[in-house]
């Protein structure tokens, strides 16, 4: 085999594991800048999302809807989360926000375990998706390059409906002055509760396209969660750029380490994040030290 | 030899250039105020001195040591204590816990991991003494968090005082404070100041404390220096009337 | 005070009164309180939420587990080796994590935790990777002591950890070092401009919570005879955070109520379901949101009315 069909194809690899992870840190991030709250739950609405998708899928039959909505059912019992239980704590310290979070996770990943039970259920790749290519006489799922695609389409979406919507330059006002919002007669409430949603339909978004590669099962919270926090530590809390990067950066790690060191695949993320936080304590697009 | 000495002290964000070339002396027993409109560098000067962020060229000496790659708490170890702009205290702890707190930091055991029943008391002896300086006493005995804000204002004059330095360094010390409450707390530091033997470094922009209090006054203009000098011969100087006292009269 | 004599006094009589079944669960209690309460020294005291407090019970099971395995070594001794090695373990681990403050620490000591998991599933040599270290034997001695062998003489040595670590916590916190912990943890950037190097503090205390934290997974491996990866799971490391919230963070007494809580109601749970994460995670929310004070501020303020 060479090797420079191999790096591509690795590359195009990695750039799909990179999408998955952009889903779950960019949402992670996004609640973080805007609303200083860690949501330890983001790994479970991950979770969700594939629970979600896979009896979507089932039921329709089209995994387009799934996508759809897995997200926003997943979004609206985030934004009912944040109105009945975060905001009573706003003048809390955060790791008040941490822990009630957490106690999010526990509850929330065991009505899945209710609702689905404990098996891992398989998630069919869409028609439109299965099979392979080959590129450069290398077999690659098609799927995963559907995956690099999504992965650039919404980075771009976010990224063009932050810097361009009003919606977006309010969210982008709240995160700086929250109170001046305020004053000028906009419902900072309803921004937080809407990005809350938004950020836990995004973790959906990648776990009812994560679905399909890796089956949905109850281990998939715990792991998502460390990606994720990984993802914003490493990009700089809050950073929208930040994350992208961590998730591409990442994802080569992960993606090159499983092939070259395949026992210490783990633990090079953990040694790339020590890297960053060595040379950058607030991650690299990070505002704060 | 002047106690605290910056010599061509510079710090350059990006382009920006928020202190450029400073130099001051500041001799044993001087109270010295360096005053400026907003944006003159005054308080990048402060992190400067205090360590807080670390100088693009030029260097501080103290005692006549340079304090070059000392940190903060490296700094307050060697003598320099300081205030905030912005109140920061200990909320939860009672006012006479808070100057403890301070004191303790300048002993030599105030890491013992056990009992420090001897530590403890020497520590509530300084704080206990500055508060009375302050004319704290009677609410020594209040959570800090629960004090009126001038009262926390000369709390955390008191714990700066608490740990004996040999240089006190004041930022803004009426800031946020009422017109009624920033008179007594003028007289309160002037009565502390007077008999002589502390040294003073402040920033403030009330000319009205400036004038009160200082024997010495720098003002800062857009990053430097434009003068340096007792405060009626810098009321008098044309540069600092044109850059800052004339948009006042 | 005197309530502690007096728990104390209960404690040590409860083995003439319980059924065995009883005294298991309690040894197990106090072994997870001991946990929480190391955990107390750096969430209560100096607001260093940590999640993944698992990593200090795993360190010392595994370590206590490969000693008693592999050495001559009589198990009080293998006990207290395993703590000291799961507190020189935590100054790196410390080092690492006091680059960050808040919640990125937070996130740092799970990911820290975490990666241990993942090196348990791999070294086997040591850990027995995924089917842990079985066996673990409670060697006599030291001089023939054969007492530590029995159940009840188990129980015993428990307790008198338990007892020693909160002695030696409550002598922490009220000391100089432990003032300085509270300085940190009510404003830590004042705290270093008064001159404290507070990261060294942050490292120090982080190193005595591991330690009293492997001290108590030591004492974990030799009662349940094994060590495996669940004992360095996330979700474990939540749980201790749990035991120390719902007790009483801040008060070294209030988690190893927690603890017992925590045990009691997973015990009576499991007899009638297997939601025990849904009712635990009620519970706990319901604590942070209205009870931040735990269990222990609660019979505290009724003391007080």
């Amino acid at each position: 085999m060479d090797l420079l069909p191999f790096l591509l194809v690795q590359c195009l690899n990695a750039l799909s594991q990179a999408a998955l992870l952009f889903f779950l840190g960019v949402g992670l991030t996004l609640i973080f800048g805007i609303m200083r709250i860690v949501n330890f739950a983001h790994g479970t609405f991950y979770m969700l999302g594939a629970f979600l998708g896979y009896s979507a899928a089932r039921l329709s039959g089209n995994f387009w809807l799934a996508m759809i909505v897995g997200p926003i059912i997943a979004g609206g019992i985030g934004a009912a989360f944040e109105v009945g239980l975060l905001r009573p704590l706003y003048r809390r310290d955060d790791s008040a926000f941490l822990m009630v979070t957490f106690g999010l996770t526990l509850v929330l990943g065991d009505i899945i375990r209710l609702l689905w039970g404990v098996d891992a259920l398989q998630v069919a790749v869409p028609d439109a998706f299965a099979g392979i290519v080959f590129l450069f006489d290398e077999p690659f799922p098609v799927y995963r390059l559907f995956l690099a695609g999504a992965g650039v389409v919404v980075a771009i979406a976010i990224w063009q409906f932050l810097e361009r919507t009003r919606l977006g330059l309010l969210i982008r006002a709240t995160s700086q002055n929250a109170e001046m919002v305020h004053a000028l007669g906009v419902d900072v409430n309803l921004v937080r509760s809407g990005i809350f949603g938004i950020g836990c339909g995004l973790a959906a978004l990648g776990g009812v396209l994560a679905a399909p590669l890796v089956t949905a099962s109850l281990g998939m919270a715990g792991n998502a969660i460390i990606d994720a926090f990984v993802i914003v530590i490493i990009g700089g809390m809050g950073s929208f750029l930040g994350s992208l990067l961590a998730a591409v950066l990442v994802a080569f790690v992960q993606v090159f380490g499983t092939y070259y060191f395949p026992d210490f695949a783990l633990a090079a993320m953990y040694l790339l994040m020590l890297l960053v936080l060595v040379v950058r304590p607030g991650g690299l697009l990070g505002k704060e030290a | 030899m002047a106690l605290l000495e910056l010599d061509g002290l510079t710090k350059r964000y990006g382009g920006i250039t928020a202190v450029n070339g400073v130099g001051m002396r500041v001799e044993a027993g001087e109270v010295r105020a360096v005053i400026g409109p907003n944006g003159a560098g005054k308080t990048s000067l402060f992190h400067l001195i205090t360590g807080v962020v670390v100088a693009t060229s030029g260097e501080v000496r103290f005692d006549g040591r340079s304090l070059s790659g000392m940190s903060s708490y490296q700094r307050c170890q060697a003598g320099l204590s300081r205030t905030f702009q912005l109140t920061s205290l200990f909320p939860e702890m009672s006012a006479r816990e808070n100057c403890r707190v301070a004191a303790q930091a300048r002993l030599g055991r105030r890491w013992q991991p056990w009992g420090g029943a001897g530590v403890f008391r020497e520590a509530s002896a300084r704080g206990d003494e500055a508060l009375e300086r302050l004319g704290l006493t009677e609410i020594a005995g209040r959570p800090a968090g629960l004090l009126s804000h001038g009262d926390q204002r000369l709390l955390e004059v008191a714990m700066a005082l608490a740990q004996r330095p040999r240089v006190l360094l004041l930022d803004e010390p009426t800031q946020g404070l009422s017109v009624e409450e920033t008179l007594t707390a003028v007289e309160t530091l002037a009565g502390l100041l007077a008999d002589g033997t502390l040294t003073v470094l402040l920033v403030e922009h009330d000319m009205e404390v400036v004038f009160r209090l200082a024997q010495k006054i720098t003002v800062m203009h857009r990053g430097t220096v434009i003068a340096d000098d007792i405060p009626s011969v810098v009321k008098q100087d044309a540069a600092v009337q044109a850059a800052y006292l004339g948009g006042y009269a | 005070m005197r309530g502690l004599i007096i728990a104390v006094i209960v404690l040590a009589a409860a083995p003439l009164g319980l059924p065995p079944f009883a005294m298991t669960l309690l040894t197990e209690a106090l072994i997870l309180g001991l946990l929480a309460m190391s955990l107390d020294l750096m969430v209560g005291y100096t607001r260093l939420i940590s999640f993944g407090h698992a990593a200090a019970y795993g360190l010392g099971a595994y370590t206590c587990g490969d000693l008693l395995l592999h050495t001559t070594l009589p198990l009080p001794f293998a006990v207290l080796a395993a703590a000291l090695a799961s507190g020189v373990i935590a100054i790196g681990v410390a080092w690492t994590c006091t680059l960050a403050k808040g919640v990125s620490f937070s996130m740092l000591t799970l990911a820290f935790a975490q990666l241990l998991y993942a090196v348990a599933f791999k070294w086997t040599a040591v850990t027995g990777a995924s089917d842990g270290l079985a066996g673990i034997p409670r060697r006599a001695g030291p001089f023939g002591l054969t007492v530590f062998q029995t159940k009840n003489g188990y129980y015993y040595l428990v307790l008198a950890c338990l007892l020693g670590a909160y002695a030696f916590c409550r002598s922490l916190v009220q000391s100089p070092f432990g003032a300085v912990l509270r300085g940190i943890r009510e404003n830590e950037p004042k705290t270093l401009s008064l001159g404290y190097n507070t990261r060294l503090y942050k490292i120090a205390v982080v190193a005595i919570s591991f330690a009293l934290g492997g001290l108590s997974g030591a004492l974990y491996s030799p009662f349940a005879g094994f060590a495996n990866t669940d004992l360095l799971f996330w979700l474990f490391s939540g749980q201790v955070l749990i035991m120390v919230i719902v007790g009483g963070k801040g008060t070294l007494i209030g988690p190893i109520l927690g603890a017992a809580f925590f045990m009691l109601l997973e015990h009576v749970l499991s007899l009638y379901t297997e939601s025990w994460a849904l009712f635990f995670g009620l519970i706990f929310i319901g604590f942070v949101t209205f009870a931040p004070d735990g269990i222990w501020g609660l019979m505290r303020r009724r003391a007080r009315v």
